[in-house]
């Protein structure tokens, strides 16, 4: 199929699928991308693309800046927001050839686990359950719904605690999140920046990797320039040159480089995540990519990761604390949408801006506000922000652990140092390759029951994070893949989301392993 | 040679000046203190004037009026002190203080943007500046020089790693709603600056306080932003994240003077250091001072800051932008501790402002735990690392500190009074100094076969002519500082010859005003082409000139005689030096010989 049918088929599909409400801005027909696309064509045509993406259309999260779209973050307070730059992403894409085919919905700020807190209302689920429509899974619910509707070739999302990995996992997508500091954040909207992750969803991880590193293609047989994963000096989080070969090279050695190739794998099962709160479709899924694996050859080694428990509860400490700094910013005096009238009540004494963001944000991002405000507060830093940082190092340490390939940004010193917990992890070193887990712990939750309100609390979407969560706190690169199992109740198979986890910089070893099992039947 | 002696941001020139001006007001000079106050009371309050309307039927003159005046406002003036002096007694103060300063970049702290203080309002603003969506800091290393440099005159420890926090606050002209400080790790710690006598401590003080300084942070300067009330603000972005260092003292002070030497002190330094870009005057520079109270009979107080313990409750005076502002706002609000404490009240730990001009503090928000900054480490900044290496080479090439210039001035080398020696340093850039020391190590080369005794002399007179005989010209003709207008060697020469007395000192006055308007001759020349060179009077001339003028006034010559007025023998020394041919007659040949004819000794 030429790229120009691909587009023309995805501007189609969202016109159709508009009511998943997965677009806040769709792409509209023009001459300009239309012509691109066609030049795109007779690029493929001289075996010259510029890269596996050229002519071909990508969403992206309205959290990610866009000069061409709006930029509204699902939120009030920039509802009528444009940017005035591209963020890196979009240009490298734009530079790659690719199309920038709209804006996709989410939770706003990137907050939440459903896709249901944004200005523009939720976003639904292409796959309703027993005609009830049920979550996309948050925040980049929008970007996973596009792809798995085919409204475009893949999108970008952000994963700052799972944000593109659930979503991936409800729609039955291939949502991949890379080691921290691989993509340029410039020109994303901050949720938390120690965790934010630009994350890739598409159809299979073939798709993903065209927009992520372009490995050479066998086809083409020549390599083109990675996409997105490049250095770029305008984050100061990314990874610099260096600091990219250094883990090339620790990557390099025959003992590592061999696991690309034909090497059986070691597999981690990490005991901790076999929680009760495991619905029994999903632990059977787990069994059963497991012994998929077993029968490739591959090897199971169960794990242990203590500090997974206490995770979520850090994540949700860390997380609210660097948003309600980062949201600091929304007062409506430089841009953004400003209340009527005169702020501060009016009055001098008034709280400055208190109607302007009461307005304008959302209850969800409120709440997390409010959180992050109380745990940095002179009284309660020591108790929550402090210890929350506590448990992340500790994260840090149980991956350390389990994993063959050693850290390879760590600072040696302190790997090494004195610390008798670190000596007493060491003992028990796994060795394993990578982590194979369920992304999320049940299945896609009714978006009735979810907007409903009071019928649940705002703990029971955390806790769907649970098993995304540690790879964020540890900048860990982790891919949620589909698996399918026949179900009983119904006529069509069950998607269910299976993740995998690597070692930092382990990203080419988790996408390869996500692509062992990605699309699976298993029964 | 010099060079590495001599402060080196030009622009520190004229605030240097004007701080010294402003120390010898407040010092000693009378009768210029009087003048201020005189003009000051034209624009006191209403009452005041009226009162005095009233109670003077008759008119006074007006000269005669401000006389009174002035007279009156000394003598409060002076109760006031005296009212202090007595309430000081009973009463200690404590004084810490809080100076942030404009560094001296090309860029701000955290973006590309150039830095700017008069430029077109909101045109040097980049997206991080204004806290756009998306976009992040981007930390100019450059900025970091004069930050070091001032740490390091400031005698702090440079830590080899530190990091970036943010205080969060809301404020229009905080567009990030926080502002990028280091307030966990900041990058220079226990610093100390040296307050001497002549640096215009209070007298109780004795003659040197050590100051120290707990820490300096490199943190963000806000928006400018312009009131118009009941409703407009306006915003220039401009000055948003302009580099600043916070430098923070411990509470060591205690007395209002010695605090406004400490802040114009610390000015100084991070003048002559290149690490700023104005001074006070400019806006370049801004105090914060926190003041507490105790009595000196009670027990210590329970409250205790950065580790110094045993203090009263504290309040905070913001945002004080000239040296007699610290002072007086120092005085002012101990003042009014003390009147509250003394009523039984308690000092609440708030933050106060102060106008310039007014007799009070006033309150502008309430208790400093109200303001809670949530202080969290930037997630976007790495932490700052500094090469000890890239310390020690700034240490090297950082010039001599003033106190260390001071101390070779006045020392054997130089022997300057401290009169001269300040002025020296701090006059021009440092390029006075550089003259001054010119001169005299050309006046040492020619002044080789001179017994060492009168070499030693040399600073001191090459001192006296550099300050004040050119100095005199250059104020006289209103002009800035030029070495070339009298070069060195020329000056030197000349004063060689009056050394040897071959001139005498009117007419070495008189050639350096030929120099000074751009005579370009040699000195031997001039001297020569206009017949200046001294060619002694014998001894029966000056005995004819001195009886030609005594015979002119001769009550005067009685007064002498009779009533042993020795004083007025001067007047007739200028007699005869006028009368005599020019550059001829030495005054001291003349008065010997006056002594003989009219007192007979």
């Amino acid at each position: 199929m030429s790229l120009l049918r691909e587009a023309e088929r995805c501007v189609a599909n969202q016109r159709a699928h508009a009511g998943l409400n997965a677009l806040i801005a769709p792409l509209q027909r023009s001459e300009e991308w239309l012509s691109r696309v066609r030049q795109a064509d007779i690029r493929r045509e001289n075996k010259s693309p510029k890269s596996r993406l050229d002519g071909r259309l990508v969403t992206i999260k309205d959290n990610i800046c866009t000069r061409d779209f709006p930029t509204t973050c699902g939120s009030g307070i920039l509802d009528k927001y444009s940017s005035p730059f591209n963020a890196t992403v979009v240009e490298q894409l734009e530079k790659g050839g690719a199309i920038i085919a709209g804006k996709t919905n989410l939770d706003e700020f990137g907050m939440g686990s459903h896709s249901v807190h944004s200005r523009f209302g939720p976003v639904k689920n292409q796959h309703p359950r027993h005609g009830r429509d049920v979550s996309a899974g948050g925040s980049s619910g929008g970007s996973a719904v596009a792809v798995a509707t085919d409204q475009c070739y893949a999108a970008l999302g952000t994963d700052t605690g799972g944000s593109v990995r659930l979503p991936a996992a409800y729609t039955g997508t291939v949502g991949f999140k890379p080691s921290y500091g691989l993509i340029s954040r410039w020109g994303v909207v901050a949720y938390a920046n120690s965790l934010d992750t630009v994350g890739i969803l598409g159809k299979d991880t073939s798709s993903v990797r065209a927009v992520f590193d372009n490995k050479p293609s066998k086809r083409l047989m020549k390599k083109i320039a990675d996409v997105v994963n490049r250095h770029d000096p305008r984050d100061p989080t990314n990874l610099s040159p260096s600091s990219r070969s250094r883990i090339l090279s620790s990557l390099d050695s025959p003992q590592f480089a061999s696991r690309l190739a034909s090497r059986p794998l070691k597999i981690g099962f990490p005991k901790e995540y076999n929680v009760s709160e495991l619905t029994p479709a999903v632990r059977r899924a787990w069994m059963l990519a497991l012994s998929h694996l077993r029968k490739q050859g591959h090897t199971i080694h169960p794990v242990s990761v203590p500090a997974t428990k206490s995770a979520l509860s850090a994540y949700y400490v860390i997380a609210p604390a660097e948003a309600s700094s980062n949201l600091a910013k929304y007062d409506g005096v430089r841009y953004g949408t400003r209340a009527e009238g005169p702020d501060g009540e009016g009055r001098t004494d008034g709280y400055l801006y208190g109607k302007t963001r009461g307005q304008g944000f959302g209850d969800e991002v409120k709440r997390r506000v409010l959180l992050g405000t109380f745990s940095l507060s002179a009284d309660a830093i020591d108790n929550y922000f402090l210890q929350a940082q506590r448990i992340r190092r500790l994260v840090v340490h149980d991956f350390n652990a389990v994993f063959n390939l050693s850290h390879p940004l760590a600072d040696t010193s302190i790997q090494n140092g004195p610390e008798s917990e670190n000596a007493q992890r060491e003992v028990q070193r796994a060795d394993v390759d990578v982590l194979v887990c369920p992304t999320a712990p049940s299945a896609p939750p009714f978006l009735d029951s979810l907007l409903g309100g009071s019928a649940s609390s705002p703990l029971d979407a955390y806790v769907n994070d649970i098993f995304t969560v540690p790879a964020s706190l540890a900048g860990l690169p982790a891919i949620s893949v589909p698996i399918s199992l026949p179900d009983p109740q119904s006529q069509d198979p069950e998607m269910i989301g299976i993740q995998v986890i690597g070692q930092y910089g382990d990203d080419e070893l988790v996408l390869k392993v996500g692509g062992l099992l990605e699309g699976q039947k298993l029964s | 040679m010099l060079q590495p002696w001599l402060p080196r941001n030009p622009r520190a020139a004229c605030s240097l000046v004007c701080s010294r001006c402003h120390q010898a007001l407040v010092l000693q000079q009378r009768p210029r203190i009087a003048r201020r106050i005189s003009q000051s009371i034209s624009f006191r309050s209403s009452r005041w004037l009226q009162t005095e309307s009233a109670s003077s039927a008759d008119p006074v003159p007006l000269r005669k009026q401000l006389k009174q005046e002035a007279k009156a406002l000394r003598a409060r003036k002076r109760q006031t002190k005296q009212d202090e002096e007595a309430s000081r007694r009973g009463w200690e103060l404590t004084v810490g203080i809080e100076i942030h300063a404009q560094l001296d970049t090309e860029a701000k702290l955290f973006s590309r943007a150039a830095t700017s203080t008069s430029d077109i309002p909101n045109t040097n603003v980049a997206l991080f500046d204004l806290a756009f969506p998306g976009s992040q800091p981007e930390f100019q290393v450059a900025t970091l020089l004069p930050a070091l440099r001032a740490a390091i005159a400031l005698n702090c420890e440079i830590q080899p790693v530190s990091r970036f926090d943010r205080k969060h606050y809301f404020y229009q002209d905080q567009p990030a709603g926080y502002q990028i400080t280091q307030y966990y790790e900041p990058f220079a710690k226990h610093g100390y600056v040296d307050l001497f006598d002549y640096d215009g401590i209070a007298p109780e003080d004795g003659s040197r306080v050590r100051v120290e300084i707990k820490q300096v942070q490199l943190e963000q300067d806000t928006a400018k932003s312009q009131e118009y009330p009941p409703s407009m603000q306006l915003l220039d972005f401009n000055r948003v994240s302009h580099p600043l260092i916070e430098i923070i003292t411990l509470p060591q002070i205690h007395t209002p003077a010695t605090a406004a030497a400490c802040v114009r002190k610390i000015q100084a330094i991070l003048q002559s250091c290149g690490a700023v870009t104005t001074g006070m005057e400019l806006g370049g520079l801004r105090a914060d001072v926190n003041v507490s109270v105790r009595r000196r009979d009670e027990a210590p107080g329970t409250h205790q800051y950065h580790g110094v313990g045993g203090l009263g409750q504290r309040t905070e005076i913001k945002n004080l932008s000239s040296f007699k502002a610290v002072e007086d706002a120092i005085v002012a609000e101990k003042n009014r501790q003390i009147a509250v404490l003394e009523s039984g009240g308690v000092i609440e730990g708030e933050t106060r402002g102060w106008t310039i001009g007014s007799t009070e503090t006033r309150k502008l928000r309430s208790k400093e735990g109200a303001v809670d900054y949530r202080y969290m480490p930037d997630p976007d900044l790495a932490p700052l690392v500094i090469d000890p290496g890239l310390t020690a080479q700034l240490k090297e090439t950082l010039p001599t500190s003033a106190d260390d210039l001071v101390e070779l001035l006045r020392g054997p080398a130089y022997g300057l009074s401290i009169e001269d020696a300040k002025p020296l340093i701090e006059l021009d850039d440092g390029a006075r100094l550089e003259y001054f020391m010119d001169v005299v190590d050309l006046l040492r080369i020619l002044q080789q076969d001179e017994d060492a005794k009168s070499v030693d002399r040399l600073g001191r007179i090459v001192g006296n002519w550099v300050l004040h005989e050119l100095g005199g010209l250059l104020t006289k003709g209103e002009l800035a500082w030029d070495a070339d207008r009298v070069s060195a060697p020329s000056l030197a020469e000349l004063i060689d010859q009056l050394h040897r007395k071959h001139i005498t000192g009117a007419t070495a006055k008189l050639v350096l005003t030929m120099l000074f308007d751009g005579d370009q001759r040699p000195i031997r020349q001039l001297l020569e082409e206009e017949n200046l060179l001294l060619r002694p009077l014998s001894r029966d001339e000056y005995v004819a000139l001195a009886e030609t003028v005594m015979s002119q006034n001769l009550r005067m010559v009685e007064q002498i005689r009779t009533k042993n007025q020795v004083g007025k023998l001067g007047w007739f020394v200028g007699q005869m030096m006028r009368t005599g041919e020019k550059g001829r007659v030495e005054a001291q040949r003349a008065e010997e010989v006056l002594r003989e004819l009219i007192l007979g000794s």
